[in-house]
């Protein structure tokens, strides 16, 4: 299948420091990449350059399969974006904001902005002045105008960004039934994985300018370190007992013991029943799967780290 | 922001031409000298120095109020963190600078109309003496050449409103070029015809009534490079630069 999103070797240097180094993706037709990093990692660059709104030091980036360049008019047709915070001109109200949009991208259906309006619940806000906009609201105005077109191809940089829970959940769901229904390609950028991972069907994560790994989604789940944790009365002699079992014990942060071995952590009802037997009854057994922050930081921890 | 501009301009017409009855009738001036002192600035209360007047007033406001203007259509985008919605579009980026420029002639050319013409009336309003057809028309003239002229160097401001993202820089810019010509004009006229911003108010030959001194068509090509530079510049920079 072709890529419709794809960079080469993109790299973009700042003043002597590589803000995005040698960054080579690829998204198909239909995929949602998530693409995760710290603030400063070089997320947003990125979306830039693809966006041809800078220019990359060495490198290239193609969406569908056309060269990116600032140029090449007939590329933006087909996609459409939203980059940090987005503003709006603050003295139009939405529906003059989303009219402007309009006749900016050339579109010839006026009634996409009454469709945009419903689409992105903003009916109530309609003749407010974007300066007078929540935060929210001004998210929702921006997302609208990304979509108005109904592009093929979508890069969002940090969506999410100031949307309270139900709103996340909105989002989400209209860039689902986006990529599902209309076969739309999503990039979209965040430094909250576990929103990401939700719909995400690949991860990219960028450290410091560069692409440390990527992976699909499947994968993402069976890299989850996970451990055995354990709360008993007499923690030390605990302790000595399993290691004398042959298995690795240490102390959690929380004081409770940990065990990491997979065979413990596959089979927990093996550990209990011995402690039970050895006297040492425990009165919690958890098998807890490594959050996806703690993943993630983990990942970013080991630049040039594995898969 | 249209209609303050405007409301600006036709303000300052009615009270030059207000200035102009007080000069004839000096005994209202005579409670305030400071009223008093300006009106002697303009020599005789006729038309012909009201008409100097305006000349005048549109060098020296054209220079400041072209410049805001134009940092303002080029400058508010950025300011107001709108400008990514004008870059990845179906339409060129020379297309977009090109439409500012467009509205930037259109706007101002209207607001020198609105000076000139408010002075008229305010000025028929008054009964200014020695009034003329002639004299209007060619008036006229120097007025609307002046205003061309100074309109071109409004490039250069967009050029800097769009490199510094922002209008402080060039309203700065303009004020400055303002500041810099009366300081040319005052102490060192040898190089009026060279400087661009100059060059309008020799035209007007409001820097002494003689004509434009040999170098005459040097003068306007510098003004014409001056324009031209600076609107190739500000399309250059729309298209090449890194838009962060």
């Amino acid at each position: 299948m072709e890529h419709v999103i794809e960079t080469k070797n993109l790299t973009k240097k700042y003043g002597g420091l590589n803000v995005v180094d040698a960054v080579s993706l690829k998204v198909k037709k239909g995929e949602i990449y998530g693409f995760l990093g710290l603030n400063g990692a070089g997320k947003t660059t990125t979306i830039r350059m693809l966006l041809g709104m800078v220019r990359p030091t060495s490198g290239e980036s193609y969406l569908n399969g056309a060269r990116v360049n600032a140029g090449n008019r007939a590329l933006w047709n087909k996609i459409g974006y939203l980059v940090e915070i987005p503003y709006s001109y603050p003295d139009l109200t939405v529906k003059e904001n989303l009219e402007m949009m309009r006749r900016l991208r050339l579109i010839p259906d006026a009634g996409v902005v009454d469709a945009g309006i419903e689409k992105l619940r903003l009916g109530p806000y309609r003749d407010i002045k974007a300066k007078n906009l929540s935060l929210g609201n001004a998210q929702r105005l921006g997302l609208a105008k990304a979509l108005m077109h109904n592009p093929d191809i979508l890069l969002l940089d940090e969506p999410a960004n100031g949307l309270d829970p139900a709103g996340i959940v909105e989002i989400r769901e209209l860039l689902f039934s986006l990529s599902r229904d209309r076969g739309a390609a999503i990039f979209i950028s965040s430094h909250i994985l576990g929103e990401i991972s939700k719909f995400a069907t690949r991860i990219g994560i960028i450290h410091q300018g560069k692409l440390i790994q990527e992976m699909d989604i499947g994968q993402l789940e069976k890299l989850r370190k996970r451990r055995l944790l354990i709360d008993v009365h007499n923690k030390n002699s605990a302790r000595s007992f399993l290691e004398k079992f042959g298995f690795s014990a240490t102390f959690a942060e929380n004081g409770f013991l940990e065990l990491s071995d997979s065979d413990a952590i596959n089979n927990p009802e093996k550990v209990n029943g011995s402690l039970v037997e050895a006297g040492y009854p425990p009165f919690m057994v958890k098998v807890e799967e490594e959050d996806l922050e703690t993943y993630f930081l983990r990942a970013i921890g080991h630049t040039g780290g594995h898969a | 922001m249209f209609v303050i501009t405007l409301m600006v301009f036709m303000f300052i017409s009615i009270m030059m031409g207000l200035l102009m009855y007080v000069a004839q009738h000096p005994e209202i001036a005579g409670r305030s000298a400071m009223v008093g002192a300006k009106t002697s600035i303009i020599g005789n209360a006729d038309w012909a120095s009201f008409l100097n007047l305006l000349i005048q007033c549109i060098l020296a406001l054209g220079s400041l109020g072209f410049g805001m203007v134009t940092s303002w259509i080029f400058g508010r985008e950025y300011s107001d963190r709108v400008v990514k919605d004008l870059l990845a579009l179906p339409i060129s980026r020379f297309t977009i600078v090109a439409s500012k420029f467009i509205i930037t002639i259109i706007w101002c050319l209207l607001l020198a109309i609105t000076l000139f013409a408010g002075g008229l009336l305010t000025g028929l309003a008054v009964h200014i003496p020695g009034w003329s057809i002639e004299k209007a028309v060619h008036a006229f003239r120097i007025f609307s050449g002046s205003s061309i002229l100074t309109l071109m160097l409004c490039t250069p401001v967009a050029f800097i409103a769009s490199a510094s993202r922002g209008f402080l820089l060039p309203v700065g810019f303009a004020i400055l070029m303002l500041i810099i010509t009366n300081f040319v004009a005052v102490g060192l006229p040898n190089i009026m015809p060279y400087f661009p911003w100059a060059i309008p108010a020799l035209y007007s030959g409001i820097a002494g009534r003689e004509a434009l001194p040999p170098a005459a068509a040097l003068s306007y090509f510098i003004l014409f490079a001056t324009g031209i530079i600076g609107f190739f510049g500000t399309t250059a920079w729309w298209r090449f630069a890194d838009q962060n």
